[in-house]
């Protein structure tokens, strides 16, 4: 039985110190599926969040996001609203298709070996001092430098992207407002090289990534040269600061459960498993969202077309009702989790984080033993996309 | 050619119909329907649609 709207719990999600993983939040999922938001509906539950995320009366819900703070035009308007994360329909259908083929698994078996030796080549640098700021040291580095590996750009650069991409994302802050000359200056920048990267290609194609995007082509058609470029921008400004955080993330969840951080190194073999298990109990995206395109009813709840609804990934992975033994297990079999989203919309580049992320917590496990919190971390806000922007450990030297 | 989708692996996320319309599609409530036997001219689109499939649940099982 559904709990009438009035007398279903609340929950504060702009509030700075609103927790995921807290007793508010486990308790209105005890009560009910859903909980009132100062923005929309949460929902909670592991069954209701797989059906909704994928269901045909919700459509992505962040296309209004530069409108509902003040935003109506500009550089950073005309790119939001041509990215594919909002686009729906035709629209989107026709740039998912001619985007797809870029990111085929199959093409990403032959970036391992540098996925690999530049997780070493960053473990290399701190090892011997037995401690390190894991999200300057390592998260930050790794995840921009895949980056560059994937656009072909010298991973020398590396920083300017990482400034970059952390700029446009102030973007997904609600001071986006105040933060908007700085985001369209970061987002000019990023043009700039995006410009140059498909001129290269265009004039020079190869078999690397931004090749297969220049060259793509479906039944005619192909992308054309605004359409690369907003797609480069998304692949830059989605692909770094989540990558980023779910590994700051993956490290605080084995931190808590030292066990299976010595199972992983004993047992390589797991480091997709960990990545998974990680996403599903601590994923960066803690929330999904979606707004109703029409009225409609669902589980005794009537949803008004325009309500956004925030689908809680992190409370559906740990749904009792779905995992009866929720904690971290390597070694059990776990229905998937919603941390690259589901549907139309999800993930475009899953492949490239769970392929960088899985050569890297099994390396990590081997090289860095028994490590532990060393000093002062500092987080972002759980609301949205969440993780450490420090954390400080130390370990036990491995190999 | 004729097409198997592996229903434990499937979780109706839908880039198949993106890519291959013609061969899968999602009905009204958001499952997967698809054609099992295939045109070989639709090879490239099928195998568009395998390499998109996010838990790659998709596979020929007779390739021409």
């Amino acid at each position: 039985m559904t709990t009438p709207i009035a007398e279903a719990p609340y929950l504060d999600i702009s509030d700075p110190t609103f927790a995921m993983q807290s007793e508010a939040l486990r308790n209105a999922r005890d009560q009910s599926w859903y909980a009132r938001t100062n923005y929309g509906i949460a929902v909670l539950r592991y069954e209701e969040v797989t059906k909704l995320l994928k269901d045909p009366r919700l459509k992505q819900g962040s296309a209004q996001w530069p409108e509902h703070h003040g935003v109506h035009s500009g550089l950073f308007y005309d790119w939001w609203t041509k990215n594919l994360l909002v686009l729906e329909g035709e629209d989107h259908h026709r740039i998912r298709r001619l985007l797809n083929p870029a990111f085929s698994p199959r093409l990403l078996k032959s970036l391992v070996p540098r996925f690999q030796a530049l997780a070493n080549e960053l473990v290399d640098a701190f090892i011997n001092k037995g401690e390190c700021e894991f999200v300057s040291d390592f998260a930050e580095p790794y995840a921009t430098r895949v980056l560059t590996i994937m656009l072909g750009i010298p991973e020398s650069e590396w920083p300017t992207i990482a400034r970059l991409a952390s700029t446009i994302g102030l973007a997904l802050g609600v001071t986006l407002k105040q933060d908007l000359h700085k985001v369209e200056e970061a987002l000019t920048e990023l043009y700039e090289y995006a410009e140059d990267l498909i001129k290269d290609r265009q004039a020079n194609p190869g078999e690397d990534f931004v090749s297969r995007l220049v060259l793509a082509s479906r039944d005619g058609d192909s992308l054309s040269d605004a359409e690369l470029r907003n797609a480069l921008v998304l692949l830059i400004f989605g692909g770094m600061d989540t990558t980023r955080n779910q590994l700051g993330l993956a490290m605080q969840s084995f931190m808590r459960n030292p066990d299976q951080w010595q199972l992983l190194a004993e047992r390589p073999e797991l480091g997709s498993k960990a990545l998974e298990e990680v996403m599903r109990i601590n994923p960066t995206v803690t929330w999904v969202t979606r707004e109703a395109v029409e009225d409609f009813s669902y589980e005794g709840l009537d949803v008004l077309k325009g309500t956004t609804v925030h689908l809680f990934t992190q409370s559906a992975g740990t749904d009792p009702k779905a995992f009866p033994e929720p904690e971290m297990n390597l070694l059990g079999e776990h229905a998937p989790h919603h941390g690259f989203g589901g549907g139309v919309h999800h993930c475009l580049g899953h492949f490239v984080a769970r392929s960088d992320m899985s050569e890297a917590l099994p390396l990590l496990a081997r090289r860095l033993r028994n490590p532990q919190i060393n000093g002062a971390d500092e987080w972002m806000p759980d609301s949205g996309n969440t993780g450490p922007t420090r954390l400080p450990i130390s370990f036990t030297k491995g190999e | 050619m004729k097409i198997f989708v592996d229903r434990q692996l499937c979780e109706n996320h839908g880039q198949c119909a993106i890519a291959a319309p013609d061969v899968f599609r999602m009905n009204s409530e958001g499952i997967l329907e698809y054609e099992e036997n295939v045109n070989d001219s639709l090879l490239a689109d099928v195998e568009d649609a395998m390499d998109a499939c996010p838990v790659q649940a998709i596979f020929i099982q007779d390739q021409p």
